[in-house]
Formats: C-alpha cells, structure tokens, sequence
C-alpha cells in the first residue's frame, strides 16, 4: 500500500485520496495553529478556500492538503505549533487573548519605542506559516501566452455552458483549477457537467484542466497557473464562473476541529469514502440538507439533519458538542462533526479584482445557490455579453455573539465590535486595522462579513462595501511568481565570443553584455593612455537621419547648433526632455549629403528614436530616422599610437586635415568600409569606427593582430569607468538625477545660447534666472574615496560621491560629487568620512586636450 | 484590450508605450511654456494621449483613453 509520511509518521493512501483525506482517514484532527492565538484548526472548507490546512509537501510549503493529490513517499509537515501541531505551548496565547486586543501592533509596543524590534522578533517567530527553503532555487515555471476572444474560467455548469455558447462567436479558452466534475457529488448536475463538456467540446472550445486562475488585470487578462506552467491569457471577453462555497459561519466554536462547510464534508465521504465522524449534526437552510446528509450517511455515520441558526460549538481538541436554534428551539447536540449549509458565499474573489466590464460573472458567483438550469442560463447569457444581476445571499450568518470571522488572522466578532467602536467605520478601514481577509485565503471565507458587519452598524452605502480583492487569489510559489516575469532581454555584441575568449569579464550593461574588464584594469588604462587600445562600443545608440528637414528637425529639437555644423566635422550633442533635463548624451555628425549620423548611450537608444520619431510626426516634417544600432558594430581605438595602428591598415588619410577632431570621414580599415569618427571620451587620440556588424570580428582581429607592435591591450568598461573619470566626463544616471539642467552638470557650453528654440529652452530660461542649489563637481581626495559616501561639512551631510577612482593620469584620487549650496555658497573642502575631499576643475588629465588633438 | 493603430491594425495594448497627454509643441513665452510642461489637465474621463506603437511600427498615435475606465476610442 501506498503511504506518505505526515511529520514522520507513515500514513496509507487509498486511490484517489488528497493529502488531507489519507491525514484525516488516518485520525488526523488538528492540521495547524491558528496565527496569534495557536488555536487548533482542522479540515473547514475542504475546498481549497481557506488556510486550515496549509502544509509543507517535500519541502515546499504552503500547499493546500484538501486540494493536493497525495503521493507515494510524499514528506508532509505540519507549519505551525511548536514542537508540534498537536502539542502547541503557545496555546498558552488563547487564553492570554485580552494581551493581544485587535490593532495591538499599535498600542501595546508603542511605549517604549525600544521594545518593538524586540517584540517584533519574538512575534515573527511565534506567528507565520511555513518555513521557505533557503538554500534551494526556486525553478522557474515556464510561461505560456494565449490570445482568445472569451476566456471562461470556472468549469462548472455555468462555465461550461458560457464557453459552449461563445464558441460559436470565436476562440474561446475554458480554465478549471481541477478536473471536470471531479468534484461534484450531486449526480443532477454530473450528469449537466458531462453533457455541457461534450457541447462545448464540440462547438471548438479549448479546455484547460488543473488551471488555477490566480488573477485577473487590465486588458482584460487573466494568469492561469497549472502544475508546471503559467499561462498569460489576453481576452476580449471573461466569463468567471467559480461558483460558491457555504457560507462561513461565525459562533462561538465555529474553528474548532470536526466544524466543517458542507461542500468539503460531502467530498470527504461522498468522494474519498472517509467518515467524518461517529455522530455527524448538518445544519442547512440550503436546498442541500439532504445531498449532504445523504453523503455523510454513506459512511455509515449517525447523520442529525437540522435547520436554525448555531448557537454555539465546544470542545477541546475538537468538536464535542454544538447548540443550533432550530424552529422548534434551542437544541443540544453531541456530536464529533458538525456540517454546515447556512448559506452561500460566491467565490467572487476574481470578480472583485476588476471593474473592467469586459468580465463577468455566471452563475453561483453572481447568483449564489441558483438551480442548474439558472446556472446554465446565467452561462449562456453571459457569453453573449449579459452579466447576470447579481443577488445577496439573504441567509446571511452573522454571530450575535462570538466566534472567529477571518480565520486566517485570528480576528473575531469582538474585536471587529471593538474596532468599530474604536472608530473604524467603514469595511475598507476595519480590513485594515483588524488585518482581517489580509490573510493567506485573502478573504475568500470572511470578506463578506466585513461589509455586512458595517451595513449592520449602519456605515453609508460608500463605507459597507465588498472590500477590493487584488492578485493573487492564493499564495504562488516564488518559482511561479517568476514565471509571470517576461524574459530579460540580453544583447551580445559580434564581438561577444571575442571578448569571452580573451578571458573577460562580462558584466550587465542595461539590455546589454559587455566586458568589465579582460583581467588587469591597469594594464588597460595604461594601454590607452601610453600606446594603443581597442573597445568595443556596438552597444552605443546608432541613428541615421535623414531627408528635406533633416537638419530642420535636429536644430530644432536639439539645444547644440546644427547650422553650423559643416559636413565632416562632429560634435558633442545634448539631448534636453522638455523640462530642460538633461534626457541623453551623444554625437551628431554632418554628412555631406545633407544627412547626419547621431549617437546616443548604450541605454539610451530607444527612448532617443521614441522621442526623434515623435518631433518628427508632431512638428510635421520630412524625415527619415533609421535605427542602426543592431546593424552597425562599433570599436573604438584609442592612445597615441591609434593613427599609427590605423595606417598599417588602411590607405585613407588619417591626418587632421581630413580626419578633424572633432569630425569624422569613411575609410577603409583592413578591408571592412568604415564611418571613422575622431572623438575623445577617454582623452587620447581615438576613432570610433562605425562599421556594418557582419564584420566587427574581422575588423576586431586585424586591429588586435597589427597592434601588436604596440602591445595593444582591448580595454574593458572598468577601464573606461577611469579614463573618462579623468577627464571629467560625466556618466548620465551614475554621475547624474532625473532633474539635472546642464548647468548644475557644469555642460552649459553644450547649449548654444543664441537659437530661437530648441526643446527645453524656455524651462532652461525659467532655471537659469535661479541661483543653483546644487551641483556636480570635480574632487580630488587626501585618502581613498568610496563611491556613493556622503559628503559632509561640519558633519552636515550636503552632498555625495557619485564617481571616484585612483588615477595615475591626474597623480592622485579623484572624483565626481553632487554639492549643495549653504546660504548660496558652495564649500571647497568637504570631508567623505576620514578623506578630506577639494573641489578642483576638471578634466583632471590633460585639461587643454593637446592630446585629444594629436 | 485591442488599440488601432493607423499601420498595423488592432493591436494588444501591451505593444504601445505611453507619451503622456498631447500637448502643444511650444509656447510663445516662458509662463505659459511652464504651463505646458507642468501643469497638465490629468483629467478624469476621455483625453487625448500619444503612444508608441514600441512593439510593432514604432509609430506615435494619438488617441482618446478614458482615464477612469482605460477604454480607448477615436
């Protein structure tokens, strides 16, 4: 036979049985603790609604014992109670309730401020479900999308019947979160559930078993999760068809062990063959008294059948007797389970997460305890589009008494008495406070009785409202929470394996993979500085623009002068938002054709043809902007030896006269057609060559094979972090804020200052009629500075470290950081912790550029 | 949710990108260019909005949301 193990003891399973069937078969009464009090809770709505039953399977917690198959050499542990569930010390907490009043969070460990974090790790322990598995990975659940015309989600009679009509309209996707009819005891509607499978089936319906829906969100979208998949449905229409359970009942009692809803108890004997109990009461105002009757009976138990309202449930370690107010009277009963059918709750949890009205609902959610031809009906007509009005459940059960509303959290009648009185008037609020239906079953039993309770008090229509449900509709795994993350986008460039096989470093670089460094930063940094280099830069932003107001559209939009930019020469290029923000940075070069070729940063690129497109269209001019950055590679070579190196590989003429700094001109290096670009981000003599990428590996080789002659070392992001450092160059987003206006970057020379307009000019005039707050400036430091370290005058935090590095080139430590202005002056000398910190001018190297010009 | 977009036809919302509230493109003077950038209707019900087609043509709509349902009409 068959078995599991349940906190180490083996358990037998029978064909067919959950976990929580083969425990309770088994004698199993109490499967955990409740989250403050550590009462005992036992198997309650035996349909994967509530949070009784919550165990670890092989490690994994949170699983739902009611719902979940038991296996074969499964290991199930109990998540609460210490040493166990059965033997809890701190049971002692039930009785020590008056020490935990509702919100107790924020009136006992208020005063004195010291003990809350003290309290709060004595909480943390004593309270929660579950302990995750550290060290293990969580596996990520492949993701599956699906674009449908109707989504149905609910196989029910209801459901079936919505996916079977809509079928003829369009694709339609039909999702149940276990097999159809697998659950339902009733024959009546087995025998509807087989003869709607079989229409909808026939009418081209797609049906999706053990496919939970855990959420459904603007579109209207819904995820799907099954076993080893979660499935993003796009809908132009959701029919949610999920039924209702019995409605929970609140009395004094009412979470004992052996208390159960009706729908779970007639699945235990009706389906799994296990007997509640030797003397089982029903209590039912429903139409379902005698199914359910009849379900415990075939069990052989001694089966009380009663209507009236619960009284009151007592017992020790589980139900031993309960009093009900029947029409005859009040009744006592002994008994070992009580089953109950007071009511209908709609599964609606769903339904509340959306207004959209693309999503409705068909059936028991919106019409709870309907016939099945009501249900069928409801189905029908919501696949046309009709929502079914939904009706209040009018049996509502609310306790005069006591007794636990939301289970999960431990919150009773009373405290949610003592809230209201406390002056939480509204059901939004009482959630809050009280933490009610903010536990794990996130109200599926309780959330109605938080808007009851306040439309009994008298709240205002706007105050006793269902409270809004959010996904998911149950605690995912984190692995399945991953599988709803879209993919990270990766880009290699050509040259990846290159760099791979060098032994580099590859770091993240926004989208992209760069190399950090090839081993020894150093030796790159001199390499540049002192002979030859080469990076790879096909990460940059690459734009052609042309056409008849090519130039037009760029001196408009863009704060440098495009007008004199004769054909040929290049120039640094800022890119403003209409804030006068500093948005991107780059180069634009003029073609001789009228045409220019625009770069922007590696993370910049699309946002800048985003933006370049929407000038265009908005200021309705003739330009093309073509997006090059996949089609071109870039390398750039840099250091005194970068022409000399070129020469051996190219017949052009590199020399100033035809090759300006800044400028650029198309040459053919080692065969491979160039866009050479003479440009100066690392302060040496460099050329950007912009080439087709198809050959970035044959350009890469011949200028790493003839550097040779000058020990050419390839340099890394790392490297290039210090050069451009020493030069003062500033990293947007590293070095820079969201609101930085050139000034306060010290790149007011970037902005031509006599145009008529370009983006940002009137909010660049507005700022600069201001003192400035704050801004970015050179530092030099007597010690080692560290990124990110505040910078301090007086002790008085005014600024940051955004860049800092060691630097042979400017002979010291240098950096970047933001100052604020006191009393509209900027300091000079700051301390970074034990490092006194100068403002100096920048570049640190080569100030004049003398080397740049080369 | 479906949006026309003027090449590609009806398209998932997901492949556009938001541009903010259509706006004018300039302003005579720097008051009421402070106006147009800062203070922005935010209104609650239809208002006309540019989006990028990121995901498909790479072509700016204009089109009408309501704010409040997020249906897209016009």
């Amino acid at each position: 036979m068959p078995s599991l193990r349940l906190d180490g003891r083996r358990i037998e399973i029978h064909d067919g049985d959950t976990i929580a069937a083969a425990a309770f078969r088994a004698g199993v009464r109490t499967f955990s603790r409740s989250l403050k009090a550590h009462r005992r809770r036992g198997l309650y709505c035996g349909t994967g609604d509530c949070a009784n039953c919550l165990v670890t399977v092989d490690g994994l917690p949170g699983e739902r014992a009611c719902v979940t198959a038991a296996a074969d050499a499964m290991r199930v542990e109990r998540e609460t109670g210490w040493p166990s569930a059965d033997r809890d010390v701190l049971a002692i907490n039930d009785r020590l309730h008056r020490l935990m009043p509702v919100g107790f969070y924020y009136k006992v460990f208020a005063r004195p401020r010291w003990l809350w974090p003290i309290a709060e790790r004595v909480i943390r322990r004593a309270t929660g479900t579950g302990t995750l598995p550290l060290r293990a990975t969580a596996e990520r659940t492949p993701t599956r999308f699906v674009r449908v015309r109707t989504l149905v989600v609910g196989g029910g009679v209801a459901g079936l019947a919505a996916a079977a009509t809509a079928a003829a309209d369009g694709s339609v996707l039909l999702a149940d979160e276990g097999s159809l009819g697998a659950t339902v005891t009733l024959p009546a509607a087995r025998a509807a559930i087989a003869r709607l499978t079989t229409e909808a089936r026939a009418a081209g319906a797609e049906i999706l078993e053990r496919h939970a829906a855990i959420g459904i969100y603007e579109g209207p979208s819904a995820a799907l999760l099954g076993a080893n998949e979660l499935v993003e449905v796009e809908a132009e229409h959701v029919v949610v068809a999920t039924g209702a359970l019995e409605a929970h009942g609140v009395f004094p009692g009412n979470d004992l062990p052996g208390v159960w809803l009706g729908r779970g108890a007639a699945r235990m004997a009706a389906i799994h063959g296990v007997s509640l109990g030797d003397h089982v009461v029903v209590v039912a105002n429903t139409d379902d008294g005698d199914d359910l009757a009849g379900a415990v009976r075939g069990t052989d138990a001694d089966v009380t059948l009663v209507a009236g309202r619960v009284l009151e449930a007592r017992g020790a370690r589980q139900i031993t007797s309960a009093t009900v107010l029947t029409p005859d009277g009040r009744r006592a009963f002994a008994c070992d389970a009580l089953v109950l059918s007071l009511g209908w709750a709609p599964r609606d949890t769903l339904l509340r997460m959306t207004a959209e009205p693309e999503v409705v609902g068909a059936g028991d959610v919106v019409r709870p305890g309907c016939s099945l031809a009501e249900a069928e009906a409801s189905g029908r007509a919501a696949a046309r589009g009709d929502a079914a009005e939904a009706r209040d459940a009018d049996t509502w059960p609310i306790a005069e008494d006591d007794g636990y509303v939301c289970v999960c959290e431990d919150v009773s009648m009373h405290d949610l008495e003592q809230a209201w009185d406390e002056g939480w008037t509204s059901s939004e609020i009482l959630k809050r406070y009280t933490t009610a239906t903010m536990g794990p079953c996130q109200g599926a039993l309780c959330s109605r009785h938080l808007a009851d309770h306040a439309r009994a008090k008298g709240a205002t229509p706007a105050a006793r409202g269902r409270t809004t449900a959010r996904p998911p509709v149950r605690g995912p795994r984190l692995g399945e929470l991953t599988g709803g993350v879209h993919e990270q986008v990766e880009r290699r460039t050509a040259l990846h394996d290159r760099h791979v096989a060098a032994g580099a470093r590859i770091d993240h670089s926004g989208v992209w993979l760069r190399p950090g460094t090839y081993g020894d930063v150093d030796v790159e940094i001199r390499a540049v500085r002192e002979r030859v280099s080469v990076m790879d830069v096909s990460s940059l932003g690459k734009f052609l623009v042309t056409g008849r107001d090519a130039r037009a559209l760029l001196d408009r939009v863009f704060p440098l002068d495009v007008g004199t930019l004769a054909p040929g020469r290049a120039r640094y290029l800022l890119a403003l938002d209409e804030a006068g923000y500093v948005m991107d940075d780059g180069l634009l070069a003029a073609s001789g054709d009228g045409s220019f070729f625009l770069t922007s940063t590696s993370g910049g690129a699309d946002r800048m043809e985003a933006w370049l497109r929407n000038w265009i269209d908005r200021l309705n001019l003739h330009v093309h902007v073509i997006n090059q950055t996949a089609q071109l590679g870039a390398i750039n070579v840099a250091g005194p030896h970068a022409r000399d190196l070129l020469a051996t590989l190219t017949d052009d003429d590199l020399s100033r006269g035809a090759l300006p700094y800044p400028g650029h001109a198309d040459i053919t290096v080692a065969g491979v057609p160039c866009r050479a670009i003479a440009v100066g981000f690392v302060g040496e003599l460099s050329f950007e060559l912009h080439h087709p990428r198809g050959r970035s590996v044959e350009l890469w080789d011949a200028l790493v094979a003839a550097g040779a002659a000058w020990d050419l070392r390839p340099h890394g992001l790392d490297a290039l972090d210090v050069l451009r450092l020493e030069k003062g160059h500033v990293y947007l987003t590293q070095d820079t804020m969201p609101d930085d206006h050139p000034a306060k970057l010290g790149l007011g020379w970037a902005i031509a200052k006599d145009k008529d307009e370009f983006v940002g000019k009137r909010a660049l005039e507005r700022m600069n009629a201001l003192p400035l707050e704050r801004r970015l400036v050179g530092l030099r430091f007597d010690g080692a500075p560290e990124r990110g370290h505040p910078l301090t005058v007086e002790d008085a935090i005014i600024g940051r470290i955004t860049s800092c590095a060691i630097s042979r080139a400017a002979g010291g430590a240098v950096g970047l950081g933001w100052l604020r202005a006191i009393d509209g002056v900027f300091p000079n000398v700051l301390r970074a912790g034990d490092v006194v910190a100068t403002v100096s001018p920048t570049p640190f190297y080569d100030p004049d550029g003398v080397r740049l010009r080369a | 949710m479906l949006v026309t977009c003027p090449t590609c036809g009806r398209r998932p919302f997901t492949e556009f990108s938001f541009g903010g509230e259509l706006r004018d493109v300039a302003s005579p003077d720097t008051r009421s260019d402070f106006a147009r950038v800062y203070l922005h209707d935010n209104a609650a019900g239809p208002q006309q909005e540019r989006w990028f087609h990121l995901l498909g043509c790479r072509r700016w709509v204009t089109l009408t949301r309501h704010t409040a349902t997020n249906r897209v009409g016009g």
